[in-house]
């Protein structure tokens, strides 16, 4: 709330005067995506009309072809427009939020969390058939190094047709950041998937399960309820885990509501939110001249850079100062 | 007759298997013990360099000095069982909470940079000390409830496996070091 005031003082001082123009850019786009359905739909119905007329094809095949063809030239449309405002978009808010946040940040909008980064973790799913994302974040809050991004991780599956499908295996949030603790082994907790559907036969379930270790139970009820830990030390993970922490990601969990791995690796903390879009993702059909719009987007960067202060990952001990 | 070779290989297997998940948490037991030792160790390592650069501020404190270095003493002798163990490491810790509070007391002490060094050390242990210990509680339940539970129960008592008993977890360590607040002092 104490950063809305100055927030609202920038939108108005610095952002206003190019976000005017990319409203009417915006409402360019939306005239021509408009005007493109329209001919789109005459063009199509059209030669519907003249399929049927001629009897050249059944009148239920000619509307359904037309109709799907007709809709793919459309989203081919729409998705190239899109791509351009959007790459606009981030330039004009996302990247002027970021200065406003901190401008020591670097954003880089067609950048993200490397792969390699993201096999190293081996916090999510290590087979898969593409990685993309955007939106990368770097630099420091609070003086801890963090670095996000929006990741999508897709496989190929094949169908019961014969056909191939993309399949999501991640999408949403990808956040680094140096953890406050010296660890040496590795700690991981995922949401209690099983136990919460299956009980007890659950959590027997989850010992079988050896790829991220050995199976950790931790003496937090409310933690234990919402997420199962594995890792290679058992000691450790409850030096990693103590109380206040658990606490602190289970208010996390219940703030956001959102899907939450986190992996402890290698002095580092993983965290991965499943998020059903990308981070930054503009709305066309909405106007980018209301505060309270760009104040969704403000609010979305504070949540992310908000896990420093919400782990408390800040408070670097001692050892780690030398 | 293949009826019942088949009950009495799937009775052997059901046997082999509870005998070897009661010895596994029994050896989890044991294993996470000796990392709490370990990290005991560690802080009665520290000790005496943390009584001899404190004594000669600290001149009102001597009994509580004097009684760290006995308890660092009797826990360093050998033939100690855990409970023995445990008890003098709970003492020792009390003693120790006692000492940084009348380092309040002791302005020049608070500004001494080894000292301040070895509290910061000192508190990063206990930190460990409490995850060790709350490990440990958490493989001595899960030790307990299989020798008391049905159908392990009957195995354990054939093994003559008897309850552990857990360690007394003070409040303060269950909430986390106010680092903030140390660097403060």
């Amino acid at each position: 709330v104490a950063k809305l005031a100055p927030l609202m003082d920038y939108y108005y001082e610095t952002m206003y005067p190019e976000l005017k123009m990319l409203e009417e850019h915006r409402l360019h786009i939306l005239s021509k995506l408009k005007k493109s359905a329209l001919i789109l739909g005459l063009l199509f119905g059209g030669i519907c009309w003249i399929v049927i007329d001629t009897s050249f094809m059944e009148a239920t095949h000619a509307v359904a072809a037309s109709t799907m063809s007709g809709g793919m030239m459309f989203l081919l449309f729409y998705r190239y427009e899109k791509r351009g405002y959007t790459s606009l978009f981030k330039d004009n808010v996302i990247e002027k939020i970021i200065t406003f946040i901190d401008p020591t940040l670097r954003y880089q909008k067609e950048a993200f969390v490397s792969e390699s980064e993201y096999r190293y973790s081996n916090l999510l799913p290590q087979t898969y058939d593409r990685f993309h994302g955007s939106d990368l974040v770097e630099g420091h809050r609070e003086g801890v190094a963090v670095r996000f991004s929006s990741l999508h991780v897709e496989e190929k599956r094949h169908t019961k047709e014969n056909k191939d499908e993309w399949h999501t295996l991640f999408q949403g949030l990808f956040f680094v950041a140096d953890f406050h603790k010296h660890f040496k082994g590795r700690t991981y907790l995922f949401p209690d998937v099983a136990e919460r559907s299956l009980g007890g036969i659950g959590t027997w379930l989850q010992g079988w399960h050896r790829e991220h270790g050995k199976l950790i139970k931790l003496d937090h009820t409310a933690f234990e309820k919402q997420f199962v830990v594995y890792g290679d030390d058992t000691v450790e993970a409850h030096y990693i885990l103590n109380h206040a922490f658990m606490e602190r990601i289970v208010s996390f969990y219940e703030k956001e509501r959102k899907n939450l791995f986190i992996g402890f690796v290698d002095g580092k903390m993983y965290l991965a939110m499943e998020v059903s879009q990308t981070l930054f993702e503009p709305n066309l059909t909405q106007s980018v001249l209301t505060f309270t719009h760009i104040k969704s987007y403000f609010e979305r960067l504070e949540m992310v850079f908000g896990i420093v202060e919400a782990f408390k990952l800040n408070q670097t001990l001692w050892s780690k100062y030398k | 007759m293949e009826m019942f070779l088949m009950s009495m290989g799937a009775i052997a297997l059901a046997l082999v298997l509870m005998y070897n998940y009661l010895i596994g948490k029994k050896n989890q037991v044991d294993n996470i013990f000796a990392s709490v030792d370990a990290v005991l160790k560690q802080r009665y390592d520290l000790l005496p360099n943390l009584v001899a650069t404190v004594k000669e501020y600290m001149t009102h404190e001597r009994e509580t000095l004097e009684k760290i270095t006995e308890l660092r003493a009797k826990a360093l002798q050998g033939g100690l069982d855990a409970s023995s163990k445990m008890a003098l490491d709970s003492q020792l810790s009390q003693a120790l909470g006692g000492l940084m509070v009348a380092v309040e007391n002791y302005p020049n002490l608070k500004a001494n940079e080894n000292f301040l060094h070895l509290q910061h050390t000192l508190n990063e242990l206990e930190e460990q000390i409490a995850a060790a210990r709350r490990a440990y509680n958490q493989s001595v339940t899960d030790y307990n409830n299989a020798i008391e539970m049905f159908p392990t129960n009957i195995m354990a008592g054939f093994m003559r496996l008897t309850r552990r008993p857990l360690i007394a977890i003070m409040t303060s360590e269950r909430r986390s070091v106010d680092v903030d607040h140390l660097f403060k002092k």
